[in-house]
């Protein structure tokens, strides 16, 4: 069964096809079952008995980056992220879990994170800290906890993110601590699997494991995590993104940084502006580095395009993931900035990904880098 | 139902790939912009124009409906299988073949979005006008089957007004080219002219040549409000009459600019009875002395206030009223006809009171924006489809509303088309020998009727 508030949102569509203008995989897909509009009457059609949900119908609507461009651009407020999402959990009620994203799924919940590693090597990315304090980063009460994030902690490409984190926060003296093995996946990827009710366990055990510090604030460096306490996590706890601590402790002058000479340009990741609705702070992180340019990208804030890496479209059709990435980049290239910033592990993966593939001549960073880069100027 | 050999042959000549037939295929090629929909039988995809004129052979030799549909965007369900057969669309043809600035002209293929283009010449100080609310979305190809127009009309004209040459598939098969590149062109009967507003029951676009203009250096936007809705509209009247003719010129009334503030978007006066959104473009020395005129106007004609931008974001800022407008009333009530009876533009103030007497008579919610200043209204009918007894009423009142625009000169529809939403109005602005004329056209280009069947004639 549908629920009402998801027919709700696809009764409210007057098949204007203005969602086609923004949809990545629209448009490169074409086709209209592909596009935003095609999976809302999809949806329209299944819930008033005309379709069933085949195979095809399934690979359909694994086929969307949950990115979000096609809810701003609707004229009539159609919610389309919650339909599209809705019809994920539908789809599995009715046929099981999209057999690429299953595995995941499986070790997320018996590993307790997303990349098929015993969790206790969680903190494994600290190996390269030089002088790294007797805690580790452990402590038994904190002010500020950071929650590092499944691919920060396991993916190589992505280690220098907590690197970085930690000297900054440990640079402006903020009372902090990581949770290392006993921080759990958030439950993000569940959420795109179509199994949120899967999440309970692992919501339970991280809000349990940060209250036992005695913490207050939280700090993630990654958008979907911020994103998944945010909405899924009953909590009174002050949540913030990277970009938003970091941009109070520059107006707190509890870092000081030195002059980079470099032109940059900043991807916005989907669930860190579009969908957390932070766009000004990491734009104030940057511009607060003495000699450092900001060109836009042709589309940007709520209207940027999402670089390939979401909704598991990565696990479900690596091929379409790489294509949109690939567009991505061109519009990257079109600023001539030989630098792009972004706040999100999983946008460098998507894009460094490419960048090394196609060997085209950019430096990806996150903005921890940049700030690092600073501090060290300072 | 389409027999097994004929959709055997058609994957033949198109792969299999580009013939769809699935369940979720056939469901999504059902609709376009408009309310009813139609299950095709098929769909497809060609690559090129060989294989389209190899389907309109098989199509006429087995006399199966053939559907052109661009993005599925018009707002007249000229783009649905309304007597069955197979819709044929046109991703796949979406290259920009030239852009030729000593010509001023750019040859594009049907699938082409219209704002793609209109990027595409930015580059070369171009600029090609037509901007349909559907730009970003809309193909050239559909633009030119349905005519399009959009809110610069008033002074670039519409999709007609660029059309310089075309490439055809006949329904036989046959290819023919019309016009050229050439801005003169008197030769024979005007064909090309003649398939821009066919609403795919002619022949199907290949290849589309479009004449381009030098873009404006500077544009001035205005906003002004008014307590009286007669004001605005005789303000509309004093602009064109003296001589200025602006870009853009939209009026809105107070019952869309109520939706508008419930929805959260900008707020207005309390005294608000209507809008003007007014845009002139040209050379910076004539664009100020415009905007400075067009303010007076509207201030010796009773606006209560008048808003001038200074920079691109003060005036996208006016714009945004206008741009939320259709989705706020959209969202006012389950559905919304966007109706777009034009009349002569000195019309406009008589035509308007009209629909507020309609509105009144038949105890509907009718909201009214316009293309004010080429005549072009947009009664905006917020309107249930399930109920029957109301849904007659707006029948009753968009009959009224027709019988008036057309007593005063003007014509069912303005930009959006006839389709399958107006085809039962056609007599009103027609007589039977015009309608047998093009039904003879129609005859002489589809002798098997295969082409669109059942909309617009």
């Amino acid at each position: 069964m549908i629920p009402n508030n998801i027919a709700d949102e696809f009764d409210q569509c007057i098949k204007c096809g203005l969602c086609l203008a923004t949809c990545p995989v629209g448009k490169e897909l074409f086709l209209e079952k592909y596009t935003p509009r095609g999976k809302i009457q999809l949806a329209k059609r299944y819930a008033a008995g005309d379709l069933d949900i085949s195979e095809h119908y399934r690979d359909i609507f694994a086929k969307c980056l949950l990115c979000g461009a096609c809810s701003v651009t609707c004229p009539s407020g159609v919610k389309l992220t919650d339909v599209l999402v809705g019809m994920r959990e539908e789809i599995v009620r009715k046929g099981g879990i999209h057999p690429n994203v299953e595995p995941a799924v499986q070790s997320l919940l018996v590993n307790h994170n997303i990349s098929d590693e015993d969790n206790s090597e969680r903190g494994e990315w600290r190996d390269d800290i030089k002088e790294l304090p007797d805690h580790m980063y452990e402590k038994e009460r904190a002010e500020v906890v950071y929650f590092v994030g499944c691919i920060s902690s396991f993916f190589p490409m992505v280690q220098s993110i907590p690197q970085n984190m930690v000297r900054i926060l440990g640079a402006a003296d903020v009372d902090f601590t990581i949770l290392a093995g006993e921080e759990w996946c958030c439950g993000f990827p569940l959420i795109g699997a179509g199994v949120p009710e899967k999440m309970g366990e692992l919501i339970e055990h991280n809000i349990e494991q940060v209250k036992g510090l005695g913490a207050r604030k939280m700090v993630f460096s990654c958008p979907s995590c911020y994103r998944t306490w945010k909405e899924y996590y009953n909590t009174d706890l002050e949540l913030f993104h990277s970009t938003q601590f970091i941009q109070r402790l520059i107006k707190e002058e509890a870092v000081s940084l030195g002059e980079l000479n470099e032109t940059v340009t900043y991807h916005d990741p989907c669930d860190l502006g579009r969908n957390g609705g932070v766009f000004d702070a990491p734009r104030e992180v940057i511009e607060s580095i003495p000699g450092l340019t900001l060109v836009e990208l042709e589309n940007n804030r709520a209207q940027s395009i999402c670089c390939g890496g979401g909704g598991n479209l990565e696990m479900a059709d690596s091929g379409l993931s790489g294509s949109i990435a690939r567009n991505k980049l061109a519009e990257i290239e079109r600023t001539g900035a030989k630098t792009l910033v972004t706040s999100c592990q999983q946008c460098i993966r998507t894009i460094k990904g490419k960048v090394r593939r196609e060997k085209v001549d950019l430096d990806v960073l996150d903005i921890t880098d940049l700030v690092v880069r600073a501090m060290s100027d300072a | 139902m389409m027999l097994d050999p004929i959709a055997n042959e058609i994957r033949s000549i198109v792969g299999d790939e580009w013939f769809l037939d699935t369940p979720e295929d056939l469901a999504v090629y059902s609709y376009d912009g408009f309310l009813p929909e139609f299950k095709p039988d098929g769909v497809i995809v060609p690559g090129n124009r060989d294989e389209i004129s190899k389907i309109m052979r098989v199509a006429n030799r087995e006399k199966i409906n053939i559907i052109p549909r661009g993005a599925g965007t018009n707002i007249c369900g000229s783009s649905v299988a309304r007597e069955g057969g197979i819709i044929i669309t046109f991703h796949r043809l979406n290259k920009i073949l030239e852009i030729e600035p000593e010509n001023m002209c750019a040859v594009v293929q049907p699938g082409v979005v219209n704002a793609d283009l209109q990027k595409a010449v930015t580059g070369y100080g171009l600029m090609y006008p037509p901007d349909p609310a559907s730009m970003f979305v809309s193909t050239i190809g559909g633009n030119v089957a349905l005519n399009a127009g959009g809110p610069r009309g008033v002074k670039y004209g519409v999709t007609r007004d660029y059309l310089l040459g075309l490439e055809v598939v006949l329904p036989s098969g046959e290819v023919i080219r019309t016009g050229g590149k050439a801005l003169k062109n008197v030769s024979g009967y005007d064909l090309t002219r003649l398939m821009c507003g066919s609403e795919g029951t002619l022949g199907i676009l290949t290849e589309i040549i479009l004449r381009l203009v030098p873009s404006a250096p500077a544009k001035a936007t205005l906003q002004a409000i008014y307590s009286d809705l007669d004001d605005a509209a005789t303000t509309v009247s004093a602009i064109i009459g003296a001589g200025i003719v602006p870009t853009t010129l939209e009026l809105i009334d107070r019952t869309v600019l109520d939706v508008i503030s419930n929805y959260g978007g900008a707020r207005f006066s309390k005294e608000a009875e209507a809008l003007l959104l007014i845009e002139v473009d040209g050379e910076d020395v004539l664009v100020e002395a415009q905007g400075k005129r067009i303010e007076e106007f509207c201030k010796e004609r009773g606006a209560v206030q008048v808003e001038r931008a200074n920079t691109p974001e003060e005036a996208e800022k006016l714009w945004q009223a206008r741009r939320t407008a259709f989705g706020a009333v959209a969202s006012l009530r389950p559905n919304c006809i966007v109706e777009d009876a034009t009349v002569p533009v000195k019309m406009l103030p008589a035509i308007i009171r009209k629909i507020v007497e309609i509105t009144n008579k038949y105890d509907l919610q009718i909201g009214v924006l316009a293309h004010a200043g080429d005549g072009n209204l947009h009664p905006l009918i917020m309107t249930d489809l399930r109920d029957r007894e109301e849904m007659a009423r707006v029948d009753k009142a968009m009959e009224e509303l027709y019988e008036a625009a057309i007593g005063m000169g003007g014509t069912l529809s303005g930009e959006h088309g006839i389709g399958i939403a107006k085809d039962r109005f056609m007599r009103m602005e027609f007589n039977q020998a015009s309608i047998d004329l093009m039904r003879g056209i129609k005859r002489v280009f589809d002798p098997n009727n295969i082409l669109n069947p059942g909309s617009f004639l």
